[in-house]
């Protein structure tokens, strides 16, 4: 299972599991396309890894013009192997609080740039036949939780692409999954805690029966899934969430 | 924001059957809920700027404790 010398556009390469995933990525010797807003956040990748890691930084939330910068990539490095689309934003509020334009910006961020990067990035010229694409859902995409509208239907919609895009591609060979976490202790997991109170805290920590997640937990099961060693996985959505969805 | 229009609006925005006063308690009205205080946190988040976690929503009361606790400074 090496992904050595192999080119991935990784969304999502600051922070949490995009960020544990394009060290794990890079230190194995792939190339990594990445993408987030925050320049600082990525400082110390871009010293470590110069000459491996090409960083965009790009608002997710409003609309893509990546067309010009995946052919640079692809000129520099050679066609892409995968992508794997970690960015994501997670937001509580009641569906009474919802205005069109926030609902976009959500599903911008979480689906319409997923979408429109794939479609860039799967083309014949910029990936290769038997590449692999796993986009982040979350258990939220089969389940719900009041408060959660907008970020379930988010995460739901990407379920339903890769059922679609997964036959729509393996003429080439190419596989389409999504994979959904529990709470994995990450910035965002860690954001959400700070709005709720203890008891509730500990309740959610105890749906999970192996505990809460770490991106180390995360990052195995999408390296597998890049590799070839998953070649007849395709168009499904694995859970990883240490028991909470079989509770 | 007067303290006059956050009132009106919070009256709205929870959707009240009764008028919301700076001395009503809040935990004590019948639609008060966790869906309540989300809408709450929303509400006063993107008009204040100011993130209510747990620990605020457990201390306020009335009307007026919430309007201390966003900040009075932030009001006309
Ligand atoms: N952590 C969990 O418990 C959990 C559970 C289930 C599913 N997931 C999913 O797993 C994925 C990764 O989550 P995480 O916990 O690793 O999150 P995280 O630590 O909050 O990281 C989110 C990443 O998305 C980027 N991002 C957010 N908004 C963006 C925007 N508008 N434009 C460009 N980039 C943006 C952030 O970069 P910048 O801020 O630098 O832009 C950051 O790199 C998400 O899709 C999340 O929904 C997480």
């Amino acid at each position: 299972m090496i992904n050595s010398n192999k080119n991935y556009l990784i969304t999502g390469c600051s922070s949490g599991i995009g960020k544990a995933l394009t060290l794990s990525l890079l230190n194995s010797g792939s190339n990594v396309f990445g993408i987030s807003r925050d320049n600082l956040k990525v400082q110390e990748i871009i010293e470590e890894y110069p000459d491996n890691f090409f960083f965009k930084s790009v608002d997710l939330g409003a609309p893509l013009d990546l067309g010009n910068a995946v052919e640079e990539f692809v000129a520099k490095y050679g066609k892409f192997n995968g992508m794997v689309y970690c960015a994501g934003k997670e937001e509580t509020l009641p569906l009474s609080m919802y205005t069109p334009a926030k609902l976009a910006e959500l599903f911008n961020i979480n689906f319409n740039s997923l979408f429109e990067i794939f479609r860039l990035v799967s083309r014949k010229k910029s990936c290769e036949d038997m590449s692999s694409f796993v986009f982040l859902s979350s258990v939220m995409g089969e389940l719900g939780q009041a408060g959660k509208t907008g970020y379930c239907a988010t995460k739901a919609a990407i379920l339903g692409l890769v059922k679609a895009a997964a036959l729509e591609f393996s003429s080439r060979k190419i596989r389409v999954n999504a994979i959904s976490p529990g709470i994995v202790d990450t910035p965002m997991a860690q954001q959400l805690f700070t709005l709720i109170d203890d008891s509730n805290k500990q309740a959610i920590i105890d749906m999970h029966p192996l505990g809460i997640g770490k991106t180390e937990d995360i990052v195995p099961l999408i390296t597998f899934l890049l590799s070839d060693d998953s070649r007849w996985i395709t168009g499904q959505n694995i859970k990883i969430d240490g028991g909470y969805s079989v509770k | 924001m007067t303290k006059e229009k956050f009132i009106a609006d919070l009256q709205e925005q929870l959707e009240l059957a009764s008028a919301l006063t700076a001395d009503t308690n809040i935990k004590e009205l019948e639609e008060w809920d966790s869906m309540g205080a989300m809408v709450l946190i929303a509400y006063v988040n993107e008009n204040f700027g100011v993130g209510l976690n747990a620990q605020d929503i457990k201390e306020i009361s009335t009307i007026k404790s919430l309007i201390e606790k966003i900040g009075v400074d932030k009001f006309d």
